[in-house]
């Protein structure tokens, strides 16, 4: 249930009709996403939720199916990698971490537009990956919360 | 839930399975078009998010219209007023020049080339993915729009709708990097293929020879190849010719008439998908 609270939230950050000056500024939700359960709650995703959690972005975006998927998969396993150290570093240290593990993931996505026709250029994969991790704490408290919301009212129902 | 990477050897087994999947998928998409339908369902299902997501704009739209003066209102009717005056002539001029060039291409024997059937739509949102260039119209199948169909704006052409779904529709802008377009050169009639650099103001014309007769100014229209978009819609004015010595074809960037990064109304030719 946590799971599809936190998904509908990204969707709908996702879906937001942002001005398109913003575009370059923006982070992307969905890798801010993976990367709360990738370090949060590792232990209770699983790959096959996250693979079809990840259509819906693609379609989103309006990017090849698959995509999102691919980037997804890999940001959770390299997060896996290095998530019990960081977990509770200060979010400076977490943010400059999570910004290199996006970086990975948008050097895959820059691979894959570039074999799909797009051309890409990669200041601006860098640029997202830097705001995501800059948007990092916000979000990571707006999961949080939700998350705690969902416990909350679940122990009052017991 | 099983727990995902629960060791590093399951998690490196994990991954591989994962990305195997998700580039079979990429690859099955981009090359083959065959996940359509995966699409539209996908959509479908998200119509109540987008609704949701854009019921802030909405609110805000809604807000600004209610606070404007009763005034400011009464001065914009009369504009509109005015404007409306003034397209209606525009109109009647039209109408016989139409007559005459239909009567004109009777007498060649020509077939008429001119056969609209707009439908309007609105914009709702712009691809948040900075290297897609793709927006999506508030009309769908319900209304009539079908793969294909050409999307033109006031001042030019648009795009074209590449997914549709029962209430909404993408529309594939001309400067996608995967856009490729039929052109003319509206004054020399130089045939070219327009094709998207992923940057909302401009496109570039590929397949010119270098001593081409093409100068910055010129109109870039659609040249009809291909019968996707009818001949002569209005798509971009030449801005930079580059001639290198030696090289066979010249570099030639273009401007799209049509300011797509700030479109909200657009107009779909529901005629060319019922031909």
């Amino acid at each position: 249930m946590t799971f599809a609270l936190t998904w509908l939230l990204t969707l709908l950050l996702i879906a937001f009709p942002y001005p398109s000056f913003l575009l370059f500024l923006l982070p992307h939700f969905g890798y801010l996403f993976v990367t709360w359960w990738g370090l949060m709650r590792n232990y209770q995703l699983s790959m096959t939720l996250l693979l079809l959690s990840s259509l819906p972005v693609d379609v989103l975006y309006g990017t090849a199916l698959g995509l999102h998927g691919l980037i997804f998969a890999s940001i959770a396993y390299a997060l896996t990698l290095v998530g019990p150290s960081i977990r509770q570093v200060n979010w400076l240290r977490q943010s400059t971490i999570i910004f290199i593990v996006l970086m990975i993931a948008s050097a895959v996505s820059y691979w894959v537009r570039t074999l799909t026709g797009q051309s890409p250029e990669f200041y601006i994969l860098v640029l997202q990956a830097f705001f995501s991790a800059l948007f990092w704490s916000p979000l990571r408290w707006l999961y949080d919360f939700l998350a705690q919301y969902k416990q909350d009212s679940e122990a009052q129902r017991q | 839930m099983r727990p995902l990477f629960s060791e590093t050897s399951v998690a490196a087994v994990r991954l591989i399975v994962a990305v195997t999947f998700s580039v079979a998928t990429i690859f099955v998409d981009s090359r083959f078009d065959a996940l359509t339908l995966v699409r539209q369902t996908i959509k479908t299902g998200l119509w109540p998010v987008e609704q949701l997501s854009f019921l802030p704009g909405k609110l805000l739209n809604e807000l600004i219209q209610w606070s404007q003066s009763q005034k400011l209102i009464l001065q914009r009717l009369e504009a509109i007023a005015l404007e409306n005056q003034r397209l209606k002539t525009e109109q009647l001029k039209l109408h016989t020049l139409r007559a005459e060039n239909s009567e004109l291409r009777r007498l060649l024997s020509v077939k008429e080339r001119v056969n609209e059937r707009l439908l309007q739509a609105q914009i709702e949102r712009l691809s948040n993915d900075p290297f897609v260039h793709r927006v999506t119209i508030n009309r769908g199948l319900l209304a009539g729009v079908m793969i294909g169909q050409p999307v033109i704006s006031a001042d030019g052409l648009v795009g074209q709708v590449v997914v549709t779904y029962p209430n909404a529709a993408d529309v594939l802008m001309m400067t996608d990097a995967t856009h490729h377009l039929p052109v003319q050169v509206t004054r020399t009639r130089d045939r070219a293929i327009a094709v998207g650099v992923g940057r909302m103001d401009r496109i570039e014309l590929r397949n010119l020879p270098n001593t081409v007769d093409i100068v910055p100014g010129d109109i870039i229209e659609t040249s009809g190849l291909g019968a996707r978009f009818q001949p002569g819609i209005p798509v971009a004015e030449v801005k930079e010719v580059r001639r290198a010595p030696g090289q066979p074809f010249a570099w030639v960037v273009a401007e799209p008439l049509a300011p797509l990064a700030r479109l909200s109304l657009v107009m779909v030719d529901l005629s060319k998908g019922e031909s």
